[in-house]
């Protein structure tokens, strides 16, 4: 086993690099003072224009609301939806939830519009920061339901049953005896719906409305004028955002 | 007991009913209708934009989407697998090693699309390096063909191969692969013979949730293809905003998530117990 | 468990505390990329007191996917000129009201009475592109026609507009037909010829093919009059031509939406734009041709003598103007784009 454990080992670390080299390599020139991909000297100039660009700052402030309210709805339904397809599962619920996963988004995204604008008839709602929420909302919950579940899976089911003989209700074994086992699931399928949101693109462009103006969407303009080393300012600085916030979820789960 | 259950899953049967099902019945409705005068929707109600999708044409596209999207899906079970079995077998570090993994995934896909466009470019660091070395004299054309594109795919989700194929392989019976070596197997024959077959769930669910996206991607497609080929997600996006051909745009969406459904009965039959 | 309470908190006060209590009127504009000088929205909202969100796009469908359902948000919206009648078509646009326009007058004579709106009733022309062939000069001879970028010696090296009118219009004027061609048979004779050029084809590719050219990957790139000069600008190696074929020409116009409700600010706006000081500086940021005849006085002579921008009048002359095409042409040029597309 040992030549193909070393094997094996070279191989992964291959994969690893595969995986990472791109987005270190962009970081690195982020602080490249030009904008060609000839090395020419440090320099902040493009974290500075970045964060002064209103458009992009309120951009990234509109995808942080949108992403925080939808995990924390989505969450919630979905922690539930999960704990209740544990207790006995229901085919259309689940096989709806998971046809939801695998839709493509472009599909999504277009009925969600043909959906706002038939509405739009009765309710005179526009498109703004509340459709994107509810649009993200809904396909966030079938992520929420795969984690938690597969959390349930890990717990013992007598524990309720004995808490149930000794003269708990239903609501209070789920509470005080399922939901703690789980949370560290919860926590993880919070940080999936999040990034889920935080990073959707299509769905989002096709929805939102004159406010609601997203981190994607912009840097999809841009990106769509060429390269321009700001996207690499904005992709480090997400990384490093996000591997933070995966460190302190680490931290909270493992508390 | 079923009175806090069905308060536990209404929330997200109203979700999915309003903001799922819903919409996907209009869009249903919107396939057989017309398309108005200069865009947007009018009676009368016709099948006619499902008639025409019965077009050398259109099946070119979805031919040339599956080959992509098949590339990408055998490219990342070729490359996830070995990784996968890698993490399973590491131990204490296994946790570790998922978080490498996973890292890239919580940075933004269109960010992960653009480091591509950023190293593939003409005078992106590839061809430069390459130049700098004297290897090639002009630059390649690395960017703007399938080959970018299926190459920003496997990059974009090669982690939804390695987590389900990890979850296969983690809880794989070690006995059976030391009783296969006692039985006189080498190596590769365990491998080829056992533990592949034995990982058939994981690699069932890498492919779902690699080639379904694929199928419908419309962002690489976008940016790293130059706009020279059309895959359904192009198709499909175009009806809705260049051509303003919603009846149309209707009928290839419901018609690619058919397609998406046979498959999901084809590859996850073997699945039997619930899938979520 | 405190721990979570603190952060959701925390996140949650803050986005909060990023919704700010404006009272001032606000007014949604959604306008082209780069398509106004930078201190036109800042002086309006000072000196009518009020507050301006400014969205762009990239492209008319993008535009156009936003407005048809009629609950957009925004207030005004710049199609181009053959995309009034459709956005016309679909009860999106609110009547001009003249009398609350009194710049108005600004406009040169052509453009008062312009063929997509002979009395102005649904929208203000605002500026004109056109589209052509920019270059870099490593190219020699430099193209002078379309027929040029069908030339063996441009492969890999070429970009073609990623746009079903231009890169048809192209095909059409090789072929020595309208760019509003309406005949199936023409028609497909361009969508021939367009497919015979995709060997040739580097990628379909708008404003992105701009830096390309630049640095010189890019030698021949179909492009609008605007994005060449943006590209001339800042490289001397880059050079622009209105093809000997005849090229389009784009008007684009100031569209006030139904389901505003703002009007009679949304006029001031579009007033204010027509303000000879204002159109002037609109067009020297955005490097495009103005309809304003007190602009046009007031431009830079070398601005205004610019070949890209104003060209002589023997290359006016060739130009033709878009227009809206009838649904059944639109139909058969949906199809045609996507056969081009998917060769």
């Amino acid at each position: 086993m040992k030549p193909r454990g070393a094997g094996l080992a070279i191989y992964a670390v291959g994969a690893f690099l595969f995986l990472h080299l791109p987005l270190l390599i962009l970081s690195i020139f982020s602080f490249n003072s030009s904008r060609f991909t000839v090395w020419e000297g440090f320099s902040l100039r493009w974290y500075s224009a970045a964060l002064h660009d209103t458009q992009l700052t309120e951009a990234a402030v509109n995808s942080l609301i949108i992403a925080v309210v939808a995990t924390l709805f989505s969450t919630v339904i979905g922690t539930l939806c999960a704990y209740g397809l544990w207790k006995r599962n229901s085919r259309p619920l689940a096989g709806s939830l998971y046809l939801s996963l695998v839709t493509p988004e472009i599909v999504t995204g277009i009925s969600l519009l043909a959906f706002y604008q038939w509405i739009f008839r009765f309710l005179r709602v526009q498109l703004g920061m509340h459709t994107v929420i509810l649009a993200h909302i809904s396909f966030s919950i079938a992520y929420v339901v795969i984690v938690v579940i597969a959390r349930l899976r890990t717990v013992d089911a007598t524990l309720e049953e004995a808490a149930l003989d000794l003269g708990a209700n239903e609501w209070q074994a789920f509470r005080y005896v399922t939901l703690p086992a789980i949370l560290p699931g919860v926590i993880a399928a919070a940080l999936l719906a999040f990034t889920v949101s935080f990073d959707d693109y299509v769905i989002t462009s096709l929805v939102a409305g004159v406010d609601s103006e997203t981190l994607p969407m912009v840097i999809y303009a841009i990106a769509r004028r060429g390269v321009n080393p700001i996207v690499n300012a904005i992709s480090a600085l997400i990384v490093v955002g996000f591997g933070s916030l995966v460190l302190i979820s680490e931290r909270l789960r493992t508390a | 007991m079923n009175r806090l259950r069905a308060w536990f899953l209404a929330p997200t049967w109203t979700a999915n009913i309003t903001l799922f099902l819903a919409p996907l019945a209009i869009i249903l409705g919107y396939s057989f209708l017309t398309r108005g005068v200069y865009g947007g929707i009018t009676s009368p109600w016709t099948a006619e934009s499902y008639q025409r999708l019965i077009d050398p044409i259109y099946l070119a596209i979805l031919w040339r989407s599956f080959w992509v999207a098949g590339a990408s899906t055998a490219l990342c079970l070729l490359l996830g697998f070995p990784l996968a079995l890698f993490i399973a077998r590491a131990g204490r570090l296994k946790n570790f090693y998922l978080g490498l993994v996973m890292l890239p995934f919580w940075t933004s896909f269109l960010v992960r699309t653009y480091a591509w466009m950023f190293l593939l470019r003409d005078t992106g660091l590839l061809n430069t390096f390459l130049q700098k070395l004297g290897i090639i004299h002009s630059p390649l054309p690395l960017l703007y063909n399938d080959g970018a594109v299926i190459l920003g795919l496997v990059y974009g989700y090669l982690p939804f191969t390695v987590l389900p194929l990890y979850a296969t392989l983690e809880r794989l019976d070690r006995t059976l692969l030391e009783a296969a070596a006692d039985l006189g197997a080498k190596p590769w024959a365990t491998l080829m013979r056992v533990t592949i077959p034995l990982s058939a769930p994981g690699i069932r669910a890498g492919a779902i949730l690699v080639f379904i996206p694929c199928l419908g991607a419309y962002l690489t497609p976008d940016l790293l293809g130059g706009g020279k080929s059309v895959m359904i997600g192009n198709l499909i996006q175009n009806q809705f905003t260049t051509a303003r051909d919603w009846p149309f745009g209707s009928a290839v969406s419901l018609v690619l998530m058919a397609i998406v459904m046979v498959l999901l009965f084809v590859i996850a039959r073997g699945e039997g117990e619930d899938l979520l | 468990m405190n721990r979570r309470y603190f952060l959701f908190g925390t996140l949650a006060a803050g986005g909060l505390g990023a919704c700010s209590r404006d009272r001032r009127p606000r007014l949604n504009i959604f306008n082209w990329s780069a398509y106004i000088a930078p201190d036109t929205v800042p002086k309006f909202e000072s000196e009518f007191g009020v507050r301006v969100r400014y969205g762009i796009y990239e492209s008319n469908e993008e535009m156009l996917a936003r407005v048809m359902g009629g609950n957009s948000g925004w207030d005004i919206v710049f199609p181009t000129g053959y995309i009034v009648k459709p956005l016309l078509a679909n009860g999106l646009v609110a009547p001009i009201h003249r009398e609350l326009l009194p710049n108005l007058s600004q406009l040169e004579p052509r453009f008062q009475h312009p063929d997509w709106d002979p009395n102005l009733q649904w929208s203000v022309p605002y500026m004109v592109t056109a589209a052509g062939i920019a270059y870099n000069r490593k190219l020699d001879p430099p193209p002078k026609a379309w027929a040029d970028m069908w030339d063996p010696r441009l492969r890999g090296r070429m970009t073609m507009l990623d746009d079903p009118f231009d890169t048809m219009g192209a095909s059409l004027k090789k072929l020595g037909f309208s760019v509003n061609a309406t005949d199936s048979g023409q028609l497909d004779r361009a969508r021939a010829e367009a497919i015979r050029q995709k060997p040739l084809l580097r990628a379909y590719l708008n404003a992105e093919a701009r830096d390309q050219l630049v640095s010189g990957d890019v030698l021949a790139a179909h492009m609008w009059n605007t994005t060449a000069q943006q590209a001339m600008d800042s490289s001397k190696d880059v050079g622009f031509v209105y093809p000997i074929e005849g090229y389009a020409v784009y008007p684009d116009a100031s569209v006030i939406l139904r389901e505003s409700k703002r009007q009679e600010l949304a006029h001031q706006f579009i007033n204010f734009l027509l303000r000879p000081d204002i159109a002037a500086a609109n067009a020297l940021t955005a490097r495009t041709t103005t309809t304003n005849a007190g602009a046009r006085k007031i431009l830079p002579p070398d601005f205004r003598d610019n070949p890209t921008l104003y060209p002589a009048p023997d290359v006016v002359a060739r130009g033709e103007w878009a227009v809206t095409l009838d649904p059944a042409t639109q139909r058969l040029r949906d199809r045609l784009w996507t056969e081009i597309k998917a060769a």
